[in-house]
Protein backbone atom coordinates (compact mmCIF):
# COMPACT_ATOMS: atom_id res chain seq x y z
CA UNK A 1 0.00 0.00 0.00
CA UNK A 2 1.74 2.92 -1.22
CA UNK A 3 1.50 6.76 0.21
CA UNK A 4 1.71 9.45 -1.89
CA UNK A 5 1.83 13.11 0.17
CA UNK A 6 1.54 16.23 -1.90
CA UNK A 7 2.01 19.79 -0.60
CA UNK A 8 -0.03 18.83 2.64
CA UNK A 9 -0.19 21.28 5.28
CA UNK A 10 -1.87 21.24 8.69
CA UNK A 11 -2.60 24.52 11.15
CA UNK A 12 -3.47 24.31 14.73
CA UNK A 13 -4.94 27.99 14.92
CA UNK A 14 -1.39 29.87 14.46
CA UNK A 15 0.49 27.43 14.37
CA UNK A 16 1.71 25.52 11.46
CA UNK A 17 2.47 21.92 12.31
CA UNK A 18 3.22 20.59 8.42
CA UNK A 19 4.55 23.12 6.08
CA UNK A 20 3.84 21.81 2.17
CA UNK A 21 5.31 18.23 2.90
CA UNK A 22 5.93 15.99 -0.35
CA UNK A 23 6.76 12.29 0.79
CA UNK A 24 6.32 9.17 -1.29
CA UNK A 25 5.91 5.59 0.97
CA UNK A 26 6.75 3.08 -1.02
CA UNK A 27 5.96 -0.47 0.77
CA UNK A 28 7.48 -2.45 3.19
CA UNK A 29 9.17 -0.84 6.65
CA UNK A 30 9.81 3.00 6.64
CA UNK A 31 11.32 5.02 9.27
CA UNK A 32 9.68 8.60 9.49
CA UNK A 33 12.62 10.23 12.19
CA UNK A 34 12.25 13.99 13.55
CA UNK A 35 12.63 15.38 16.98
CA UNK A 36 9.86 15.63 19.33
CA UNK A 37 7.46 18.76 17.78
CA UNK A 38 8.52 18.01 14.11
CA UNK A 39 5.24 17.34 12.93
CA UNK A 40 5.64 13.66 12.81
CA UNK A 41 2.50 12.81 15.05
CA UNK A 42 0.37 14.93 13.34
CA UNK A 43 1.37 13.71 10.10
CA UNK A 44 0.85 10.69 11.58
CA UNK A 45 -2.81 11.41 12.56
CA UNK A 46 -3.81 12.42 9.21
CA UNK A 47 -2.55 8.71 7.98
CA UNK A 48 -4.92 7.17 10.35
CA UNK A 49 -7.90 9.34 9.32
CA UNK A 50 -7.77 11.26 12.67
CA UNK A 51 -7.38 14.43 11.57
CA UNK A 52 -8.16 15.98 8.44
CA UNK A 53 -5.79 16.75 6.26
CA UNK A 54 -5.07 21.26 5.76
CA UNK A 55 -4.54 21.29 2.46
CA UNK A 56 -2.85 19.43 -0.18
CA UNK A 57 -2.96 16.05 -1.71
CA UNK A 58 -2.58 12.45 0.87
CA UNK A 59 -3.59 9.35 -1.50
CA UNK A 60 -3.02 5.65 0.57
CA UNK A 61 -3.04 2.87 -1.85
CA UNK A 62 -5.06 5.25 -4.43
CA UNK A 63 -7.28 6.44 -1.88
CA UNK A 64 -7.90 9.92 -1.37
CA UNK A 65 -7.40 10.83 2.41
CA UNK A 66 -8.90 14.74 1.98
CA UNK A 67 -12.25 12.97 1.55
CA UNK A 68 -14.48 10.97 3.80
CA UNK A 69 -14.96 7.81 1.63
CA UNK A 70 -11.48 7.82 0.82
CA UNK A 71 -10.49 8.06 4.68
CA UNK A 72 -12.79 5.53 5.61
CA UNK A 73 -11.60 3.04 2.72
CA UNK A 74 -8.16 3.39 4.58
CA UNK A 75 -9.62 2.89 8.11
CA UNK A 76 -10.58 -0.57 6.67
CA UNK A 77 -7.17 -1.47 6.10
CA UNK A 78 -5.05 0.22 8.42
CA UNK A 79 -3.63 -0.84 12.31
CA UNK A 80 -2.98 2.20 13.88
CA UNK A 81 -0.62 2.43 17.05
CA UNK A 82 -0.97 6.28 18.47
CA UNK A 83 1.69 7.81 20.11
CA UNK A 84 0.76 7.24 24.47
CA UNK A 85 -2.31 5.01 23.33
CA UNK A 86 -4.80 4.55 26.80
CA UNK A 87 -6.56 1.67 27.60
CA UNK A 88 -9.80 0.67 29.41
CA UNK A 89 -8.42 -0.24 33.03
CA UNK A 90 -11.66 -2.10 33.80
CA UNK A 91 -11.60 -4.31 30.12
CA UNK A 92 -9.41 -7.62 30.09
CA UNK A 93 -7.10 -7.33 26.75
CA UNK A 94 -9.04 -10.36 25.01
CA UNK A 95 -12.05 -8.09 25.71
CA UNK A 96 -10.20 -5.17 24.47
CA UNK A 97 -9.38 -6.54 21.36
CA UNK A 98 -12.35 -7.94 21.06
CA UNK A 99 -13.95 -4.92 20.62
CA UNK A 100 -11.17 -3.11 18.22
CA UNK A 101 -12.09 -6.14 16.09
CA UNK A 102 -15.71 -5.82 16.25
CA UNK A 103 -15.38 -1.99 15.22
CA UNK A 104 -12.99 -3.25 12.32
CA UNK A 105 -15.61 -4.96 10.74
CA UNK A 106 -14.41 -8.33 12.05
CA UNK A 107 -17.91 -9.53 12.55
CA UNK A 108 -17.55 -13.64 12.60
CA UNK A 109 -17.46 -14.60 16.49
CA UNK A 110 -15.49 -17.88 16.19
CA UNK A 111 -12.67 -15.96 13.67
CA UNK A 112 -12.51 -13.11 15.74
CA UNK A 113 -12.15 -14.76 19.10
CA UNK A 114 -9.23 -17.11 17.35
CA UNK A 115 -7.24 -14.30 15.66
CA UNK A 116 -7.20 -12.35 19.03
CA UNK A 117 -5.62 -15.42 21.22
CA UNK A 118 -3.54 -15.69 18.23
CA UNK A 119 -2.69 -11.95 18.49
CA UNK A 120 -2.46 -12.16 22.53
CA UNK A 121 0.29 -15.33 21.78
CA UNK A 122 2.18 -13.46 19.69
CA UNK A 123 2.87 -10.55 21.35
CA UNK A 124 3.62 -12.99 24.98
CA UNK A 125 0.34 -11.63 26.51
CA UNK A 126 -1.39 -15.10 26.11
CA UNK A 127 -1.20 -15.77 29.77
CA UNK A 128 -2.94 -12.56 31.10
CA UNK A 129 -5.31 -12.40 28.29
CA UNK A 130 -7.91 -12.41 31.07
CA UNK A 131 -6.43 -10.11 33.51
CA UNK A 132 -8.10 -6.31 33.56
CA UNK A 133 -5.48 -3.93 32.15
CA UNK A 134 -5.30 -1.83 35.05
CA UNK A 135 -1.99 -2.12 36.61
CA UNK A 136 -0.66 -3.32 33.55
CA UNK A 137 3.17 -2.29 32.70
CA UNK A 138 3.93 0.26 29.89
CA UNK A 139 5.58 -2.94 28.04
CA UNK A 140 2.61 -4.72 28.40
CA UNK A 141 0.10 -1.53 27.36
CA UNK A 142 2.26 -1.40 24.27
CA UNK A 143 2.10 -4.79 23.45
CA UNK A 144 -1.64 -4.64 23.71
CA UNK A 145 -1.29 -1.77 21.48
CA UNK A 146 0.41 -3.29 18.85
CA UNK A 147 -1.72 -6.52 19.20
CA UNK A 148 -4.69 -4.16 18.46
CA UNK A 149 -2.90 -2.39 15.31
CA UNK A 150 -2.67 -6.29 13.30
CA UNK A 151 -6.32 -7.06 14.13
CA UNK A 152 -7.83 -7.79 10.65
CA UNK A 153 -4.64 -8.39 9.17
CA UNK A 154 -4.06 -4.63 7.86
CA UNK A 155 -2.46 -3.63 4.96
CA UNK A 156 -1.02 -0.10 6.56
CA UNK A 157 0.28 0.03 9.74
CA UNK A 158 1.09 3.01 11.62
CA UNK A 159 3.26 2.89 14.83
CA UNK A 160 3.89 6.31 16.40
CA UNK A 161 6.96 6.40 19.18
CA UNK A 162 6.30 2.80 19.99
CA UNK A 163 9.08 2.08 21.86
CA UNK A 164 9.43 5.23 23.93
CA UNK A 165 9.88 4.28 27.56
CA UNK A 166 10.72 0.58 27.25
CA UNK A 167 13.68 -1.14 28.41
CA UNK A 168 16.08 -2.27 26.30
CA UNK A 169 15.11 -5.54 25.84
CA UNK A 170 11.39 -4.83 25.11
CA UNK A 171 12.42 -2.48 22.44
CA UNK A 172 14.53 -5.24 20.46
CA UNK A 173 11.27 -7.54 21.08
CA UNK A 174 9.13 -4.87 19.58
CA UNK A 175 11.28 -3.98 16.40
CA UNK A 176 12.03 -7.36 15.49
CA UNK A 177 8.02 -7.94 15.84
CA UNK A 178 8.01 -4.86 13.29
CA UNK A 179 10.31 -5.83 11.06
CA UNK A 180 8.51 -9.11 11.07
CA UNK A 181 5.23 -7.89 9.69
CA UNK A 182 6.40 -5.81 6.64
CA UNK A 183 6.71 -8.31 4.34
CA UNK A 184 3.79 -7.72 2.37
CA UNK A 185 2.46 -4.49 3.98
CA UNK A 186 3.46 -1.00 4.64
CA UNK A 187 4.89 -0.37 8.11
CA UNK A 188 5.17 3.04 8.87
CA UNK A 189 7.70 3.52 12.45
CA UNK A 190 7.30 7.25 13.54
CA UNK A 191 10.35 7.86 16.25
CA UNK A 192 12.76 9.50 17.76
CA UNK A 193 14.95 6.97 18.41
CA UNK A 194 17.45 7.12 15.34
CA UNK A 195 18.35 3.43 16.89
CA UNK A 196 14.98 1.78 16.33
CA UNK A 197 15.14 2.93 12.48
CA UNK A 198 18.55 2.11 11.68
CA UNK A 199 17.80 -1.37 13.33
CA UNK A 200 14.94 -2.17 11.14
CA UNK A 201 14.41 -0.05 8.11
CA UNK A 202 15.78 0.66 4.78
CA UNK A 203 14.45 3.90 4.27
CA UNK A 204 13.72 6.69 5.87
CA UNK A 205 12.45 10.84 5.95
CA UNK A 206 13.52 13.05 8.31
CA UNK A 207 11.23 15.79 9.70
CA UNK A 208 12.52 18.91 10.74
CA UNK A 209 9.81 22.08 12.40
CA UNK A 210 6.98 20.69 10.05
CA UNK A 211 9.35 19.72 6.78
CA UNK A 212 10.44 16.91 5.53
CA UNK A 213 14.35 17.32 5.33
CA UNK A 214 15.24 14.45 4.21
CA UNK A 215 13.92 10.71 2.26
CA UNK A 216 16.36 8.27 0.96
CA UNK A 217 17.93 5.21 2.13
CA UNK A 218 19.09 4.98 5.93
CA UNK A 219 22.82 4.55 4.30
CA UNK A 220 22.43 7.20 2.51
CA UNK A 221 21.57 9.09 5.91
CA UNK A 222 24.21 7.62 7.68
CA UNK A 223 26.47 9.24 4.74
CA UNK A 224 25.85 12.68 5.70
CA UNK A 225 27.68 12.35 8.24
CA UNK A 226 30.88 11.50 6.36
CA UNK A 227 33.18 14.55 6.22
CA UNK A 228 31.56 16.15 9.62
CA UNK A 229 32.00 13.34 11.87
CA UNK A 230 34.73 13.82 14.72
CA UNK A 231 36.76 11.89 17.24
CA UNK A 232 38.59 13.99 20.17
CA UNK A 233 40.54 12.56 22.93
CA UNK A 234 40.45 15.25 25.99
CA UNK A 235 42.79 14.42 29.32
CA UNK A 236 41.52 17.24 31.18
CA UNK A 237 38.83 19.98 30.34
CA UNK A 238 35.37 19.67 28.98
CA UNK A 239 34.21 18.67 25.47
CA UNK A 240 35.74 20.39 22.40
CA UNK A 241 34.17 24.24 22.27
CA UNK A 242 32.77 23.84 18.64
CA UNK A 243 30.47 21.35 17.21
CA UNK A 244 27.29 18.59 19.14
CA UNK A 245 28.87 15.88 21.34
CA UNK A 246 27.03 12.75 20.12
CA UNK A 247 28.67 10.52 22.62
CA UNK A 248 31.64 10.91 25.73
CA UNK A 249 33.51 7.54 26.82
CA UNK A 250 35.53 7.98 29.60
CA UNK A 251 38.81 5.66 29.39
CA UNK A 252 42.11 5.47 31.24
CA UNK A 253 43.89 7.71 28.81
CA UNK A 254 40.89 10.24 28.73
CA UNK A 255 37.53 11.55 27.65
CA UNK A 256 36.86 10.23 23.88
CA UNK A 257 34.07 12.69 22.04
CA UNK A 258 32.70 12.10 19.12
CA UNK A 259 31.25 15.11 17.77
CA UNK A 260 29.55 16.21 14.79
CA UNK A 261 30.94 19.92 13.11
CA UNK A 262 31.21 20.99 9.52
CA UNK A 263 34.64 21.79 10.08
CA UNK A 264 37.84 19.74 12.53
CA UNK A 265 36.51 20.80 16.06
CA UNK A 266 39.89 20.65 17.66
CA UNK A 267 43.86 20.61 16.46
CA UNK A 268 43.61 16.78 17.90
CA UNK A 269 40.40 15.89 16.37
CA UNK A 270 40.50 12.89 14.37
CA UNK A 271 37.74 11.94 11.04
CA UNK A 272 35.70 9.10 12.25
CA UNK A 273 33.15 6.89 10.29
CA UNK A 274 29.59 8.37 10.68
CA UNK A 275 26.57 6.02 12.45
CA UNK A 276 23.33 6.76 12.08
CA UNK A 277 22.86 8.75 14.75
CA UNK A 278 25.41 10.99 13.38
CA UNK A 279 24.33 11.36 10.15
CA UNK A 280 21.23 12.31 11.45
CA UNK A 281 23.02 14.87 13.75
CA UNK A 282 25.06 15.92 10.86
CA UNK A 283 21.75 16.55 8.74
CA UNK A 284 19.79 18.18 11.47
CA UNK A 285 22.37 20.83 11.89
CA UNK A 286 22.44 21.87 8.28
CA UNK A 287 18.87 22.02 8.05
CA UNK A 288 19.02 24.26 11.05
CA UNK A 289 21.21 26.47 9.00
CA UNK A 290 20.54 29.35 6.64
CA UNK A 291 19.71 27.60 3.12
CA UNK A 292 22.14 28.99 0.42
CA UNK A 293 20.06 29.92 -2.48
CA UNK A 294 19.46 27.60 -5.49
CA UNK A 295 19.75 24.34 -2.47
CA UNK A 296 16.54 22.43 -1.78
CA UNK A 297 17.68 21.57 1.64
CA UNK A 298 17.20 17.97 0.87
CA UNK B 1 -25.45 -1.63 13.05
CA UNK B 2 -22.81 -4.32 14.63
CA UNK B 3 -20.61 -1.54 15.25
CA UNK B 4 -23.57 -0.23 17.33
CA UNK B 5 -24.05 -3.12 19.61
CA UNK B 6 -20.46 -3.60 19.85
CA UNK B 7 -20.23 0.12 21.54
CA UNK B 8 -23.60 -0.35 23.07
CA UNK B 9 -21.89 -4.12 24.77
CA UNK B 10 -18.59 -2.63 25.90
CA UNK B 11 -19.87 0.64 27.15
CA UNK B 12 -22.62 -1.90 29.45
CA UNK B 13 -19.96 -4.06 30.27
CA UNK B 14 -17.46 -1.06 31.53
CA UNK B 15 -20.06 0.87 33.51
CA UNK B 16 -21.31 -1.86 35.02
CA UNK B 17 -18.27 -2.78 36.49
CA UNK B 18 -18.22 0.56 38.32
CA UNK B 19 -18.21 0.09 41.70
CA UNK B 20 -19.62 3.42 42.31
CA UNK B 21 -22.47 2.97 39.98
CA UNK B 22 -23.40 -0.07 42.74
CA UNK B 23 -22.83 1.98 45.90
CA UNK B 24 -24.40 5.76 44.95
CA UNK B 25 -27.42 3.40 44.20
CA UNK B 26 -27.58 1.24 46.47
CA UNK B 27 -26.68 4.44 49.26
CA UNK B 28 -29.29 6.51 47.99
CA UNK B 29 -32.11 3.68 47.57
CA UNK B 30 -31.38 2.66 51.02
CA UNK B 31 -31.48 6.28 52.55
CA UNK B 32 -34.48 7.07 50.92
CA UNK B 33 -36.17 3.41 52.54
CA UNK B 34 -34.95 4.25 55.61
CA UNK B 35 -36.27 8.10 55.51
CA UNK B 36 -39.46 7.48 54.06
CA UNK B 37 -42.04 8.37 57.10
CA UNK B 38 -45.42 7.88 57.35
CA UNK B 39 -46.39 8.52 53.58
CA UNK B 40 -44.33 6.38 52.06
CA UNK B 41 -45.28 3.12 49.84
CA UNK B 42 -44.48 0.76 52.83
CA UNK B 43 -47.04 2.63 55.32
CA UNK B 44 -49.49 2.51 52.00
CA UNK B 45 -52.85 0.95 53.29
CA UNK B 46 -53.15 -2.89 52.61
CA UNK B 47 -55.91 -2.37 49.49
CA UNK B 48 -54.17 0.48 48.08
CA UNK B 49 -53.98 -0.75 44.16
CA UNK B 50 -50.88 -2.25 42.80
CA UNK B 51 -50.54 0.31 40.52
CA UNK B 52 -50.45 2.93 43.22
CA UNK B 53 -48.20 1.10 45.34
CA UNK B 54 -45.25 0.64 42.54
CA UNK B 55 -46.12 4.33 41.27
CA UNK B 56 -45.34 5.64 44.84
CA UNK B 57 -42.50 3.75 45.14
CA UNK B 58 -41.61 4.97 41.70
CA UNK B 59 -41.71 8.43 42.89
CA UNK B 60 -39.89 7.64 46.09
CA UNK B 61 -37.20 6.05 44.46
CA UNK B 62 -37.25 9.18 41.66
CA UNK B 63 -36.43 11.57 44.31
CA UNK B 64 -32.57 11.01 44.63
CA UNK B 65 -31.57 7.57 42.92
CA UNK B 66 -31.71 9.71 39.42
CA UNK B 67 -29.06 12.23 40.68
CA UNK B 68 -26.52 8.89 41.65
CA UNK B 69 -27.59 7.73 37.92
CA UNK B 70 -26.64 11.17 36.40
CA UNK B 71 -23.34 11.82 38.01
CA UNK B 72 -21.83 8.30 37.49
CA UNK B 73 -23.09 8.34 33.79
CA UNK B 74 -21.28 12.56 33.58
CA UNK B 75 -17.54 10.71 33.07
CA UNK B 76 -18.40 8.27 30.29
CA UNK B 77 -17.67 10.68 27.24
CA UNK B 78 -14.80 12.88 28.50
CA UNK B 79 -12.83 9.74 29.85
CA UNK B 80 -11.93 8.41 26.43
CA UNK B 81 -10.11 11.16 26.00
CA UNK B 82 -8.62 11.58 29.76
CA UNK B 83 -7.46 7.65 29.18
CA UNK B 84 -5.95 8.02 25.81
CA UNK B 85 -8.41 5.74 23.76
CA UNK B 86 -9.62 8.29 21.68
CA UNK B 87 -6.90 8.84 19.07
CA UNK B 88 -7.17 4.89 18.15
CA UNK B 89 -11.02 5.00 18.32
CA UNK B 90 -11.16 7.83 15.73
CA UNK B 91 -9.10 5.63 13.24
CA UNK B 92 -11.54 2.91 13.34
CA UNK B 93 -13.88 2.85 10.50
CA UNK B 94 -16.85 3.55 12.58
CA UNK B 95 -18.45 7.17 12.48
CA UNK B 96 -18.67 9.69 15.73
CA UNK B 97 -22.83 9.41 15.79
CA UNK B 98 -22.86 5.51 16.24
CA UNK B 99 -20.24 5.80 18.94
CA UNK B 100 -22.60 8.25 20.59
CA UNK B 101 -25.43 6.32 20.36
CA UNK B 102 -23.66 3.00 21.88
CA UNK B 103 -21.62 5.48 24.41
CA UNK B 104 -25.75 6.04 25.24
CA UNK B 105 -27.55 2.84 24.82
CA UNK B 106 -24.65 1.01 26.39
CA UNK B 107 -24.27 3.64 29.34
CA UNK B 108 -28.19 4.10 29.93
CA UNK B 109 -28.86 0.12 30.05
CA UNK B 110 -25.97 0.39 32.48
CA UNK B 111 -26.65 2.57 34.89
CA UNK B 112 -30.25 2.07 35.03
CA UNK B 113 -29.79 -1.80 36.23
CA UNK B 114 -29.15 -0.78 39.21
CA UNK B 115 -32.07 1.42 39.25
CA UNK B 116 -34.08 -1.85 37.87
CA UNK B 117 -32.73 -4.54 40.59
CA UNK B 118 -33.66 -1.93 43.53
CA UNK B 119 -37.16 -1.08 42.07
CA UNK B 120 -37.37 -5.38 41.81
CA UNK B 121 -36.14 -5.81 45.44
CA UNK B 122 -39.02 -3.09 46.27
CA UNK B 123 -41.75 -5.27 44.30
CA UNK B 124 -40.30 -8.38 45.20
CA UNK B 125 -40.99 -7.03 48.86
CA UNK B 126 -45.03 -5.43 48.19
CA UNK B 127 -45.12 -8.51 46.33
CA UNK B 128 -44.55 -10.76 49.34
CA UNK B 129 -46.07 -8.70 52.04
CA UNK B 130 -49.14 -8.02 50.27
CA UNK B 131 -49.65 -11.97 49.04
CA UNK B 132 -49.77 -10.24 45.46
CA UNK B 133 -47.29 -11.75 42.70
CA UNK B 134 -49.18 -9.60 39.75
CA UNK B 135 -47.02 -6.34 42.05
CA UNK B 136 -43.63 -7.79 39.87
CA UNK B 137 -45.61 -7.06 36.85
CA UNK B 138 -46.24 -3.47 37.64
CA UNK B 139 -43.11 -2.92 39.00
CA UNK B 140 -41.65 -3.75 35.40
CA UNK B 141 -44.62 -1.42 33.91
CA UNK B 142 -43.82 1.72 36.01
CA UNK B 143 -40.10 1.37 36.08
CA UNK B 144 -40.80 1.21 32.15
CA UNK B 145 -43.14 4.07 32.07
CA UNK B 146 -42.40 6.00 34.87
CA UNK B 147 -38.55 6.01 35.76
CA UNK B 148 -36.77 4.67 32.16
CA UNK B 149 -37.97 7.98 30.59
CA UNK B 150 -36.57 10.18 32.93
CA UNK B 151 -33.21 8.18 33.05
CA UNK B 152 -32.94 8.15 29.57
CA UNK B 153 -33.66 11.99 29.37
CA UNK B 154 -30.81 12.63 32.07
CA UNK B 155 -28.44 10.35 30.40
CA UNK B 156 -28.44 12.35 26.94
CA UNK B 157 -27.44 15.69 29.06
CA UNK B 158 -24.99 13.62 31.42
CA UNK B 159 -22.49 12.23 28.61
CA UNK B 160 -22.49 15.65 26.63
CA UNK B 161 -23.22 18.22 29.09
CA UNK B 162 -19.67 17.71 30.83
CA UNK B 163 -18.00 18.18 27.10
CA UNK B 164 -19.05 21.86 27.76
CA UNK B 165 -18.43 22.15 30.85
CA UNK B 166 -15.86 20.23 33.34
CA UNK B 167 -17.62 16.96 34.78
CA UNK B 168 -17.56 18.14 38.33
CA UNK B 169 -19.33 21.35 37.35
CA UNK B 170 -22.11 19.36 35.54
CA UNK B 171 -22.43 17.59 38.71
CA UNK B 172 -23.17 20.57 40.65
CA UNK B 173 -25.94 22.23 38.36
CA UNK B 174 -27.62 18.80 37.77
CA UNK B 175 -28.22 18.63 41.28
CA UNK B 176 -29.32 22.26 41.22
CA UNK B 177 -31.76 21.47 37.74
CA UNK B 178 -33.29 18.46 39.29
CA UNK B 179 -34.69 20.09 42.41
CA UNK B 180 -35.79 22.87 40.25
CA UNK B 181 -37.00 20.64 37.64
CA UNK B 182 -38.95 18.29 39.68
CA UNK B 183 -39.74 19.86 43.33
CA UNK B 184 -39.49 23.01 42.94
CA UNK B 185 -43.57 23.51 43.20
CA UNK B 186 -44.94 26.59 40.72
CA UNK B 187 -45.99 29.19 43.80
CA UNK B 188 -42.27 29.22 44.82
CA UNK B 189 -40.48 30.07 42.00
CA UNK B 190 -41.28 29.33 37.70
CA UNK B 191 -39.88 25.52 37.36
CA UNK B 192 -40.23 22.80 35.12
CA UNK B 193 -42.15 20.64 38.03
CA UNK B 194 -45.02 19.47 37.43
CA UNK B 195 -44.66 20.06 33.63
CA UNK B 196 -44.74 17.26 30.54
CA UNK B 197 -40.87 17.74 30.63
CA UNK B 198 -40.94 16.41 34.30
CA UNK B 199 -38.03 13.45 34.44
CA UNK B 200 -39.09 11.90 37.95
CA UNK B 201 -42.31 10.80 35.87
CA UNK B 202 -45.28 13.13 37.41
CA UNK B 203 -47.68 12.40 34.03
CA UNK B 204 -47.08 8.61 33.76
CA UNK B 205 -47.31 7.95 37.70
CA UNK B 206 -50.23 10.14 37.58
CA UNK B 207 -51.75 8.12 34.89
CA UNK B 208 -51.27 4.61 36.19
CA UNK B 209 -52.07 4.97 39.62
CA UNK B 210 -54.71 7.43 39.08
CA UNK B 211 -53.94 9.80 41.09
CA UNK B 212 -52.25 13.33 40.55
CA UNK B 213 -48.66 12.74 42.00
CA UNK B 214 -45.73 15.39 42.20
CA UNK B 215 -47.81 18.61 40.91
CA UNK B 216 -48.42 17.38 37.29
CA UNK B 217 -50.41 19.85 35.60
CA UNK B 218 -50.93 21.94 38.19
CA UNK B 219 -51.05 25.78 37.18
CA UNK B 220 -47.71 27.72 36.24
CA UNK B 221 -44.94 28.51 33.90
CA UNK B 222 -45.34 27.29 30.12
CA UNK B 223 -48.76 26.15 31.08
CA UNK B 224 -48.77 24.52 27.44
CA UNK B 225 -46.62 21.96 29.15
CA UNK B 226 -49.27 21.25 31.97
CA UNK B 227 -51.85 19.49 30.40
CA UNK B 228 -54.58 17.55 32.68
CA UNK B 229 -52.98 14.45 33.41
CA UNK B 230 -54.71 11.38 31.14
CA UNK B 231 -53.22 8.98 28.53
CA UNK B 232 -52.25 10.61 25.91
CA UNK B 233 -50.38 13.39 28.41
CA UNK B 234 -48.44 10.35 30.09
CA UNK B 235 -47.35 9.00 26.60
CA UNK B 236 -46.60 12.71 25.33
CA UNK B 237 -44.70 12.87 28.60
CA UNK B 238 -42.67 9.75 27.79
CA UNK B 239 -41.77 11.07 24.13
CA UNK B 240 -40.88 14.19 25.37
CA UNK B 241 -38.49 13.28 27.58
CA UNK B 242 -36.99 10.51 25.38
CA UNK B 243 -37.03 12.59 22.52
CA UNK B 244 -35.33 15.83 24.48
CA UNK B 245 -32.89 13.46 25.96
CA UNK B 246 -31.77 12.46 22.44
CA UNK B 247 -31.06 16.48 21.61
CA UNK B 248 -27.91 16.87 23.42
CA UNK B 249 -26.74 13.71 21.71
CA UNK B 250 -28.20 14.98 18.03
CA UNK B 251 -25.98 18.09 18.67
CA UNK B 252 -22.84 16.28 19.69
CA UNK B 253 -22.80 13.99 17.13
CA UNK B 254 -22.96 17.00 14.73
CA UNK B 255 -20.65 18.87 15.95
CA UNK B 256 -18.67 15.82 15.68
CA UNK B 257 -18.71 14.96 12.39
CA UNK B 258 -18.15 18.78 11.49
CA UNK B 259 -15.16 18.69 13.56
CA UNK B 260 -14.10 14.88 11.35
CA UNK B 261 -14.77 17.21 7.76
CA UNK B 262 -13.08 20.72 8.84
CA UNK B 263 -9.66 20.78 7.05
CA UNK B 264 -7.94 23.70 8.76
Amino acid sequence: MDIQISRLARRFGKVTALHSVDLSIPGGMYGLLGANGAGKTTLMRILAGVLPPGSGQVRVGGHDLTTGAGRLAVQRRLGYLPQDLGLYPDLTPREFLDYVGLLKGLDDTRARRAQVDELLDLVALGEVAGRRMKGFSGGMRRRVGIAQALLGDPTLIVVDEPTAGLDPEERVRFRTLLAGLAGHRTVLLSTHIVEDVAQTCQHTAVMAAGRVVYTGTVADLVRVGEGATWEVVTGVGGPPPAGVVVSAVSRTDGTHYRVVSPTRPGADAVPAAPSLEEGYVALMRRAAAPVPSGSTGR
Amino acid sequence: MSELLAVSRYEFRMQARKRSLWLVTLLLGCLLIAIQGDQGPRHLPADTPPAEVMTTWAILLGIVVPLGFGMVLADRLIRDRRLGTTALLESLPVGPGRFLAGKYLGGLAASALPVFLLMLVAGGYESLHRGDPLLLGWTVLVFAVVMLPGLAFVAGFALVCPLVVSAPLFRVLFVGYWFWGNFLGAEILPSLTGTLLTPVGAYPASWLSGQWQMYAGDPGWLSFLRPEPDGLAALSSVLLLVLTGLLPLLVAGLVFNRRRRTTV
